[in-house]
């Protein structure tokens, strides 16, 4: 960045310090007292107290993701181990005749090896591998998406991921097939089991992007007409193992 | 095609308009009807609703009476994640940074997921008036771009327009007929904005919550197109009411219950994603630089107003519009305001300052309570524009406003005959009109017989002794017109038969 932009920048940066100091000050005098500095008590935190300890066996959240996935329009298969996984994934690949693959960094799809296993001439790309690619244009043209989830939440029927390095947002966005791992284990019932987590980790701690994902992308923005994939993944996979 | 809600001033003439286009009318119905069936079974479903609400009441409620606080962290956290926070007092304040940043950016394109915040700040226009281009990427709001309308719902901007229109107006873009073939129609959009995704300089988002412990932005949607926004673009703006703030991720759970489930029966919308400032160093995607500018506009007229300090816990669901039977009857342009529906009809005028302009859509209402009835956070519309409407009496805010709402309204009832709440309107709207200790009504419904001038008959009593009885009977629930009332009005009708002449109108 030029020397003028990063001025620009460090202007603008101390305009705003000052204009934040009026502008809560404005709402302080708004609400009749003066400006709150302390951490107020917050007796409503969160969900209503019955909710919080609310959890289903694991059997039932699996049977229960299952059927909310499936009613926004997503796939579920649940499979024993990461060899299953790969058969799956390679079978669809064969069968949808996809040609590029991107998929997530990172140990457990590393284990999964999908490269060794599909043939010519479909093209397996790891996310951020290389660097300087274009990695987004990458995403853009790729067939599959493959991700390995961070969590899931059983009673909303979502799968949540976490951006890092080897884990691009574009990853689960930009392909037409989005491949998810969910291991059990990481199979929640609420979703304040993972917000949770995001509260505890606090700032500085967070990833750039959380992604919670139900389902394709979908629109009924045409005469209420449900259509599916108009920006994001059109058909979603949630591959349940173990 | 009709350049519908751009022409006409008045919420008659607007209701008119749209009164006359029979797609538009079941288009609507068919839409709310449906969401509104969805939200039930989804409320249904989920079980507990009222605590629910109750809790996310209580969240936004606490959230804005601590706002200095909550506001302040968030944007302390914020810059701690490396965004660039902004704060603008008014629109014009907001508008002229967002152009210095596309400026100094060098942009050339901005693509933008669905936001209320920019429209009403007019900001497309603003963009095109720097050379800018401004993409809207939201599919329904693409296509009103492209047909140079403003949206009529919140959460389904395009309601009004059918599957041939937009067929006509994207082949117009395509250079080349496409069938109105809801899947192709979508396929070619799909394709067009993948490209403007790629070559914009900016992303512009809206903001449904800020979580002001980490200084995240939350966004709900369904299409994917906000996370095009956030992640695609090398730098990213968002546009933030100042009361979009929760404190927590705990917080956040309710609100993701609540919202979707208000919206459009979800029980999750399929994305919900949490941005935390730009893009870390070893990311190869999201934005490089990110920005959130905090908007006032008038939201803080609202702070420390009994009355109408509530307003600020709208997490803009939609669902009180689906709920509303004038709204479903007359459809969003009518309203005339970036907000439609109930709760249009009054954070347009409160946003505004209740200019007298304004006062007419406040009339736009029945009162029948659907409104509050929906709202995931409880709050009082029916009551609000029974406010809004004293106000202005109290005000003595002539009778230009006064008359202009009138009409409206009876354009309005007039056609809604069949709705009961229409009764209960004539019923308050007879207690509402008080001016000069009497009584103007030529209200829908019974506007045959109630066309006389001034009634002394409730003249003893002052305003505001009336005004609590209107009170008590909307907080008592307004279930029929009450019979007494009623023969009382009749009796009076028999007598004005009896009169000779006309009274005319003032
Ligand atoms: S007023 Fe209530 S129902 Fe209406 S949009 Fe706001 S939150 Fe939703």
């Amino acid at each position: 960045m030029p020397d003028t932009e990063r001025s620009w920048l460090a202007e603008m940066e101390s305009r705003s310090l000052a204009k934040q100091e009026a502008f809560i000050n404005g709402i302080a005098a708004k609400l009749q007292r003066p400006r709150v500095l302390d951490k107020p008590a917050h007796p409503f935190r969160g969900a209503p107290d019955f909710w919080q300890t609310f959890e289903w066996p694991v059997t039932e959240r699996i049977e229960r993701f299952t059927e909310n996935f499936r009613s926004a329009g997503g796939h579920v298969s649940r499979l024993p181990d990461l060899d299953a996984a790969r058969s799956f994934i390679a079978g669809k690949a064969a069968e949808m005749e996809a040609r590029h693959i991107l998929r997530q960094d990172g140990p457990e799809l590393e284990a999964l090896n999908l490269e060794g296993c599909l043939p010519e001439p479909v093209r397996v790309a790891v996310w951020n591998r290389e660097p300087g690619d274009n990695w987004k244009e990458r995403a853009a043209e790729a067939d599959f998406g493959v991700v390995y989830a961070d969590y899931a939440a059983a009673y909303t029927g979502s799968i949540t991921v976490l951006s890092d390095a080897g884990k691009g947002r574009s990853v689960s966005l930009l392909p037409t097939v989005l491949m998810a791992i969910v291991p059990v284990e990481r199979l929640k019932t609420r979703l304040g089991e993972i917000l949770g987590d995001f509260d505890r980790s606090g700032t500085g701690a967070l990833p750039a992007g959380i992604h919670f994902i139900s389902g394709p992308s979908r629109s009924a923005d045409i005469e209420n007409d449900l259509t599916i994939g108009v920006h994001g993944p059109g058909i979603v996979y949630a591959l349940i193992i173990g | 095609m009709i350049d519908r809600g751009t022409t006409a001033s008045t919420v008659k003439e607007r209701a008119q308009l749209a009164l006359n286009d029979d797609f538009l009318r079941k288009a609507v119905k068919f839409t709310t009807e449906r969401l509104r069936n969805g939200k039930e079974a989804a409320a249904e479903q989920h079980g507990n609703w009222e605590e629910w609400r109750e809790r996310g009441k209580q969240i936004r409620l606490h959230t804005i009476a601590y706002l200095d606080y909550y506001l302040n962290l968030f944007a302390d956290n914020a810059r701690a994640n490396g965004v660039h926070v902004h704060f603008a007092e008014t629109a014009d304040e907001a508008v002229k940074i967002t152009l210095a940043i596309a400026e100094h950016r060098g942009a050339r394109s901005v693509v933008k997921s669905k936001s209320m915040v920019t429209e009403e700040l007019h900001l497309n226009r603003a963009l095109e008036s720097i050379g800018v281009e401004a993409v809207e990427t939201d599919l329904g709001e693409y296509i009103i771009q492209l047909a140079g309308e403003t949206p009529s719902h919140i959460i389904i901007p395009a309601i009004h327009k059918n599957r041939y229109q937009i067929a006509d107006l994207l082949s117009a873009e395509a250079g080349e007929i496409l069938p109105p073939d809801t899947a192709i129609l979508a396929g070619f959009v799909r394709r067009k904005l993948r490209e403007k995704f790629l070559e914009a300089d900016i992303g512009m988002t809206g903001c449904n919550f800020a979580i002001a412990e980490t200084g995240s932005m939350v966004l709900f949607e369904n299409e994917g197109n906000a996370r095009m926004v956030t992640t695609v673009p090398k730098t990213q703006i968002t546009l933030m009411g100042m009361e979009r703030i929760i404190p927590s991720w705990a917080d956040l759970e309710v609100m993701a219950t609540l919202l979707p489930r208000s919206a459009t029966g979800q029980k999750m919308t399929v994305y919900m994603s949490g941005i935390t400032g730009p893009k870390r160093k070893h990311d190869a995607d999201g934005p490089e630089e990110m920005h959130i500018i905090i908007v006032d506009n008038g939201r803080s007229l609202q702070l420390g107003d009994p009355e109408f300090q509530e307003l600020l816990n709208c997490i803009r669901c939609g669902a009180c519009l689906n709920a509303c039977p004038v709204y479903r009857h007359i459809g969003g342009h009518a309203y005339g305001g970036t907000y439609s529906g109930p709760i249009g009809a009054v954070l347009t005028p409160a946003l505004n300052g209740n200019v007298a302009e304004w006062d007419d859509i406040a009339n736009a209402s029945s009162l029948c309570g659907a409104c509050y009835e929906a709202c995931p956070v409880k709050i009082p519309l029916h009551e609000m524009l029974v406010y809004l409407r004293r106000r202005k009496v109290e005000a003595g805010r002539g009778s230009k406003a006064e008359s202009l709402g009138m009409k409206g309204f009876a354009a309005v009832m007039g056609g809604a005959r069949r709705y009961r709440t229409a009764l209960k309107l004539a019923q308050l709207g007879q207690k509402l009109v008080v001016r000069d200790g009497g009584i103007r009504m030529k209200v829908g419904p019974l506007k045959g017989w109630s066309s006389y001038r001034v009634t002394p008959a409730l003249a003893d009593r002052s305003f505001r002794q009336r005004w609590d009885t209107l009170e008590q009977e909307i907080r008592s629930g307004l279930s029929e017109i009450d019979p007494t009332v009623q023969k009382r009005m009749e009796q009076k009708r028999q007598e004005r038969g009896q009169e000779q002449g006309g009274h005319g109108h003032a």
